[in-house]
């Protein structure tokens, strides 16, 4: 059409005709509703299966209720807390978990951060190389930690073989299961395996959003690898290591299956002849369901929730110091 | 379908979705109402078991001469169906109708003894005077009340290789051995001498010897008041399984694990504490050691490791229909036809005189009459009350044998230790 008949509009126009009331509620409903009707589900399944048993879990933790003898009910009130100030299995699990904790957190954050530096570098193939280091967490855990428990037979398993060759244990075969460092070195290996890839990952991802001008001017001035690393990589990745070490805390602290499948009787749940690798986590299972003393295993549930929050905030406090001014 | 356009198109689609998606949701429940609307009073019956106990041709017999009855057989692992059975009972829902529990576990479910049928109450009394007393007094709760029915019973035998015994100059006829270990003092001095002769270890663990002593004995953990004693049986099963380790002769092994199944190919144990089931394991583990092992009376007399007993929560839905299945089931025919499907031995003691049992000669054990010598060590044990506690405290004292057996704590401090240990279980069950 050309330009000479585009007309004028006409200055009066009616106004849009007002939509009908049920238009304008169902319009309503439609913007304001919906999206909390839509994002339900998630809530209601939460609150079903998250919220509730946390709460049914600390009434259970404040009552007396032993499956053996069905007598026993009532209110416990504090008794269940204070008995787990006293007993010395508790205190054992806390040191055994707070151990294997600190020894499989530390190395495993510490070599996925170098194994991300490496693999920022310039290589051929790699995507094989980030897959390849993805594997170990793919792998179920129990399927993995059967192997490692095999690895680490005192007769039989590969990890003596290894020390045999260096001259180590020749008569008398170390046993793994026997001794608290020995057993805390071999649980502390089952899960740096596995989650070295994973951190490796997401540091690798934040390091690449580092720019590589940064690095030029620090090269030019003289900085070496090293340096560089925990000069510049580490405070402007720092978001993502507070990350890793919230997750690691919580985890570490939870260890359950790798003590349990590490155990020669799995069924005992008693973390060794001596309770040497008996994490909380464990702990609370046997008191539950070996012993049949519910209100004692949810009160000791509830001082792990603690201990877990207590622990996750100090390790966030002391994470955030690192970050520069970003 | 031009006219539809996209909005069309994706609605046909939800609509083919929502349709799959509800078919095969409702699928289920359909097949399961058609099978109960069978016939008036079809009932349907869950098992739940472990390993095999027999009942596939047991169950076809039982739906043939009831035509109303269907049974549907759940084979599960040994520990998740005692777990799974425990939560049923908590949440008082979907339990099965039948459920095997074994003797390591009968005792945590008979303090639990209203969740089950009382089978005094259905008639089972009459049942009582054809039971091993022992067998029958394990599932009977302390208010009187009996959950379960047993089905086998482990007895106890000592399973020995008649190579390695002919290696080291020991007799390998079983008459001969079973002389040569009247008492356990005997047994040790056996070890000795193999060990000495072939410096290989003789039997597989401590822990192995403390368990069948302590069953010999007239008093357990706990005396009849539910009160530690640790002083009287634990003492003399402990000093001996002690003087064992002392002596050298154990593998320091723990059963079923991968080491322990290791342990029969590198001949590192001679002898070995064997209940009726264990010989499948045997066969399983060493099938190329046929012929090489025999079978010889445990020293004592009497012993048994394992058994298991039927329940019928009482929370199921067919109760009744159950429970005369469960009376069927340890008639003396079915116990028999079990015996000579699977080998489990039956509990009631007038079977053992049963041909079929008398006359059985293991093929793989050398061709020892194994019916008959488990079945005398089963009639020879004296039975014994077993506390509430009783499996964490066994769990406990047996933590310690496996200290003293790693080296950790000197044999000397070892029976404190113990008691110890067996207090502080004791302790949690007051408060």
């Amino acid at each position: 059409m050309s330009l000479t008949q585009i007309r004028p509009v006409a200055q009066h126009q009616s106004p849009p005709p007002t939509p009908g009331r049920a238009k304008l509620w169902l319009h309503r409903f439609d913007n304001k509703t919906i999206p909390y009707v839509l994002i339900s589900p998630f809530f209601i399944l939460f609150a079903v299966f998250g919220i509730f048993p946390i709460i049914f879990n600390g009434v259970v933790a404040a009552r007396n209720w032993r499956l053996d003898d069905p007598d026993r009910t009532g209110w416990a009130g504090a008794g269940n807390f204070t008995r787990l100030l006293q007993d010395e299995d508790f205190w054992n699990a806390l040191g055994n978990t707070f151990g294997i904790f600190i020894l499989s957190s530390v190395p495993q954050l510490l070599m996925a951060l170098i194994l991300a530096s490496l693999l920022n570098r310039k290589l051929r193939a790699t995507t094989w190389w980030r897959i390849g280091v993805l594997l170990p967490y793919l792998t179920p855990v129990v399927a993995s930690t059967l192997v490692f428990s095999v690895f680490f037979n005192r007769d039989s398993g590969m990890a003596n073989w290894f020390l045999s060759l260096v001259g180590f244990g020749q008569e008398t075969p170390l046993d793994w299961r026997a001794e608290k460092w020995s057993s805390w070195i071999a649980i502390a290996t089952m899960v740096n395996w596995k989650w070295i890839g994973y951190n490796a990952l997401l540091y690798l991802s934040a390091m690449q959003t580092i720019p590589k001008d940064v690095y030029e001017a620090a090269a030019v001035d003289g900085a070496g690898p090293w340096r560089q690393l925990w000069q510049i990589t580490v405070p402007m990745i720092q978001p993502v290591v507070v990350f890793t070490v919230i997750l690691s805390t919580i985890g570490g602290l939870q260890l359950f299956n790798e003590p349990m499948m590490f155990d020669e009787n799995p069924q005992s749940a008693s973390g060794g002849s001596d309770h040497q690798f008996q994490t909380i986590a464990q702990l609370i299972y046997k008191v539950g369901w070996k012993d049949l003393d519910m209100g004692y295993a949810a009160a000791m549930s509830w001082a792990l929730f603690l201990i877990i929050l207590i622990v996750a905030g100090v390790n966030t406090l002391l994470t955030k110091r690192i970050g520069g001014d970003r | 379908m031009e006219r539809l356009g996209r909005r069309g198109f994706l609605t046909v689609a939800a609509a083919l979705a929502a349709t799959l998606v509800v078919s095969g949701c409702s699928g289920e429940k359909l097949e399961g109402d058609s099978s109960n609307n069978k016939g008036a009073g079809a009932v349907t019956l869950k098992v739940n078991f472990w390993g095999d106990m027999g009942l596939d041709q047991l169950k076809a017999k039982y739906e043939a001469a009831h035509p109303n009855v269907k049974i549907v057989l759940n084979s599960g692992e040994y520990n998740a169906q005692h777990e799974d059975l425990q939560k049923k009972l908590i949440a008082g829902s979907g339990v099965p109708d039948i459920s095997a529990v074994d003797e390591g576990f009968i005792i945590q479910f008979r303090s639990q003894a209203d969740k089950f049928v009382n089978y005094l109450d259905k008639g089972g009394a009459e049942f009582e005077s054809r039971y091993l007393p022992w067998k029958w007094k394990q599932s009977l709760s302390t208010d009187g009340k009996q959950i379960g029915l047993g089905t086998d019973v482990g007895g106890l035998a000592i399973a020995y290789r008649t190579d390695l015994f002919q290696k080291a100059g020991l007799p390998t006829d079983r008459e001969a051995v079973s002389k040569l270990w009247t008492t356990w003092d005997d047994f040790i001095n056996v070890g000795k001498r193999y060990t000495e002769k072939t410096g290989k270890k003789f039997v597989d663990s401590g822990t192995n010897m403390f368990n069948p002593v302590l069953a010999q004995q007239p008093a357990g953990f706990y005396n009849e008041q539910e009160q530690l004693t640790m002083d009287g049986g634990p003492k003399v099963a402990f000093d001996t399984s002690i003087k064992a380790i002392q002596a050298g002769i154990s593998a320091n092994l723990v059963s079923f694990q991968p080491g322990w199944d290791q342990g029969f190919k590198k001949d590192q144990f001679a002898v070995l504490p064997c209940p009726a089931w264990m010989l499948g394991h045997i066969q399983k583990t060493a099938p190329d050691q046929k012929g090489k092992w025999d079978i010889a009376t445990v020293p004592g007399g009497g012993g048994n490791w394992g058994g298991s007993f039927w329940t019928v929560p009482a929370a199921g839905k067919n109760v009744d229909a159950a429970v005369d299945f469960v009376k069927w089931l340890v008639q003396p025919e079915q116990q028999i036809e079990v015996f000579k499907t699977v080998g489990n031995l039956p509990s009631q003691p007038a079977l053992y005189k049963d041909p079929a049992v008398l006359n059985f000669k293991h093929e793989f054990m050398n061709n020892a009459p194994t019916g008959q010598i488990f079945a005398s060590t089963a009639e020879n044990l004296k039975p014994q009350f077993l506390g509430k506690k009783n499996g964490p405290t066994r769990v406990a004292v047996e933590n310690v044998i496996t200290r003293v057996q790693q080296g950790k704590l000197k044999p000397e401090d070892a029976w404190a230790e113990a008691v110890k240990e067996a207090e502080k279980v004791a302790k949690s069950a007051q408060n």
